[in-house]
């Protein structure tokens, strides 16, 4: 497995691609920060805008402002784009024939796949937080001004968070994942999961304005159950400029666990869905 | 890897024994369409391996079957004795291919290339990278990236991917495509060298020329189904025919045909072409002489693998 690894890291660390996803990253991470947290602080009349502008780039508040937007952008665009491109390439490159007679299992080589990504996310969202929160400390003392949050903020409190927010990237990622191997296109992969989230989210929204069972229904989707968690980062209710279009103070939305089981278990089968198509499937060559 | 219900209990063969590869009722369907048809083949150590057929006769979905990327209808494959439903990746380990439309990761150099294969088949000797660069002739452009490379270039590149891991039998479909003449001469010595060596090869081609002058075993394919299987030398030597030009061409056919030592008597233009053993060109002559009738060319002419394929391909 480690040689399969290395030769993923290899071909993704000579791309230009994830560079340019990660660079437009810590520019959202800018956007966040300077633009519509501080600027809206600073220049909005209404106290209500600058508050919820102050609570966007100052720190601690930056950190659920940031990871909210993160899901939301990061989950589509890196984490979506690099799944669906590094594995369509091969496809396309007709690379996946070699690797796959060259003796590789192909639950291995999905896995070293799936690995590799998982940890080139990781490392990049990581960083691009870190970039968000080192601007966030340089706002607040820009701002001048004494931040007081509720309750308390520690490392402990901190790793939660993002764990809570890494939860609901993954089943996104996973989704483009397998939209990826199934369809074997970059295109389908990415209009896919970008046209899921745009879709769940107006379908989430409608279905909350009807009866008890189709506000139930809502279960289903993901967006429902991350909308759960992402609000579950936040200081008490406090909310803050969001980029992702969520509403994060809807009463009705599922507990926490509940949440965490339907994603854990969407996830489970995006994942079940990859391996069972790609070790199934033909690798399809030209008739001679 | 592709795992297929109710695997009929065929004896495979012993792995130590000298047969490489072996189809055994290797069928594809897709649909209706029957690609390759209950195929049995049988390629030995050692063996330089011609499967030839019409384009869309169905080589590259045997390979593609072979080497596991396509999952047969009925039948199976069995590599170095061992039942490829039962075990697919162990026995690969033992295989290099090249297939059609060699294929490179474009934003990586020869080089690159080269080691992404070489880690994924779990790593080779230091040197081997650059020794197979030198094989194929790439060396000079080794740090050049592969999308710069021409066909012929990749081609050669997927060669040397294939040797990379020194392997016992090289699988390629259609090596020589899309290369200029001097490109199909170096790799056709290429696989000369490499039969050479050891290497059992089994190379595909709807070449027939090419195939004549590196194989040693052919097997013929034509909609899905083996025509023959044997040694190239026994084919082009199998038919053999007299080929001449003679003053009365309509009376010579008459004569010819009631020799009882004469098979066939065709017309080829103004030629003659008359199957016999090269021998009784004496006794042609006779017999056309005694019924005033003369040669004015005379000359044997043997079956190429052109001609014999010609023939089972249209009989077929």
């Amino acid at each position: 497995m480690s040689g399969l690894l290395r030769a993923e890291f290899l071909k993704m660390r000579k791309r230009w691609m994830p560079y340019v996803l990660f660079l437009l990253m810590l520019a959202g991470a800018a956007v966040i920060i300077w633009l519509i947290g501080y600027g809206t602080w600073h220049d909005d009349d209404d106290p209500e805008w600058a508050a919820s502008g102050f609570r966007t780039f100052a720190y601690p508040y930056s950190v659920p402002a940031l990871l909210d937007s993160g899901q939301f952008w990061g989950a589509a665009f890196f984490v979506g784009i690099l799944a669906t491109s590094t594995l369509a390439t091969e496809h396309n490159w007709g690379t996946i024939r070699p690797a796959l007679v060259g003796g590789v299992s192909r639950a291995r080589y999905l896995l070293a796949k799936l690995l590799m990504l998982m940890l080139v996310s990781t490392v990049a969202l990581l960083l691009a937080l870190g970039f968000g929160v080192l601007l966030s400390l340089w706002a607040t003392s820009v701002a001048d001004t004494t931040v007081t949050y509720p309750g308390s903020f520690t490392a402990g409190d901190f790793v939660l968070m993002v764990s809570r927010a890494a939860l609901c990237i993954l089943p996104y990622g996973l989704l483009a994942f397998a939209l990826t191997v199934i369809s074997r296109s970059t295109a389908l992969g990415i209009a896919g999961t970008m046209g899921y989230m745009t879709l769940e989210a107006i379908i989430v929204a409608a279905l909350g304005t009807g009866g008890d069972i189709l506000q139930g229904s809502r279960i289903l989707f993901l967006g429902h159950s991350v909308g759960a968690l992402i609000a579950e980062n936040r200081f008490g209710d406090l909310g803050y400029e969001s980029t992702s279009f969520r509403d994060l103070e809807a009463p009705d939305q599922p507990g926490i666990w509940t949440a965490t089981a339907v994603i854990v278990a969407e996830s489970a089968l995006l994942l079940a869905a990859s391996f069972f198509v790609f070790i199934r499937r033909d690798v399809t060559v030209s008739h001679g | 890897m592709l795992k297929t219900p109710d695997i009929e209990h065929q004896p495979a063969a012993p792995e130590h024994s000298d047969v490489v590869l072996r189809t055994v009722g290797l069928t594809r369907r897709y649909g209706k369409i029957t690609a390759v048809d209950a195929l049995d083949l049988e390629v030995r150590r050692g063996q330089v391996f011609g499967f030839l057929g019409p384009n869309g006769s169905g080589k590259t979905t045997t390979i593609g079957m072979v080497l596991g990327l396509l999952r047969p209808t009925n039948g199976h494959v069995e590599l170095f004795g061992v039942d490829t439903r039962r075990d697919l990746t162990g026995p690969l380990k033992r295989v290099g291919s090249v297939l059609e439309g060699a294929s490179a990761y474009p934003h990586l150099s020869g080089t690159e290339n080269l080691r992404i294969w070489s880690m994924i088949a779990g790593g080779v000797p230091g040197g081997r990278i650059e020794e197979m660069l030198s094989l194929v002739g790439l060396s000079e452009r080794a740090g050049s990236k592969a999308r710069t490379y021409s066909l012929g270039m990749r081609q050669r590149l997927a060669i040397a991917a294939a040797l990379l891991t020194d392997p016992d039998l090289v699988v390629m479909d259609e090596p020589t495509n899309g290369l200029d003449p001097a490109g199909m001469r170096e790799i056709r010595q290429l696989i000369r060298d490499l039969g050479a060596m050891g290497k059992t090869i089994f190379v595909s081609s709807h070449l027939l020329g090419e195939v004549e002058q590196m194989c040693d075993q052919v097997a013929i394919l034509k909609s899905g189904r083996l025509l023959m299987q044997g040694e190239v030398s026994s084919l082009v030597g199998q038919g053999t025919a007299l080929e001449m030009q003679v003053t009365d061409v309509e009376r010579a056919v008459t004569v010819l045909s009631g020799l009882d030592f004469v098979k066939t008597v065709r017309r080829d233009g103004v030629r003659l072409i008359v199957e016999t053993a090269g021998e009784r060109a004496a006794d042609v002559s006779r017999a056309l002489a005694e019924n005033t009738i003369y040669l004015s060319e005379l000359r044997t002419r043997q079956d190429s693998l052109e001609d014999v394929f010609l023939e089972m391909t249209e009989d077929a």
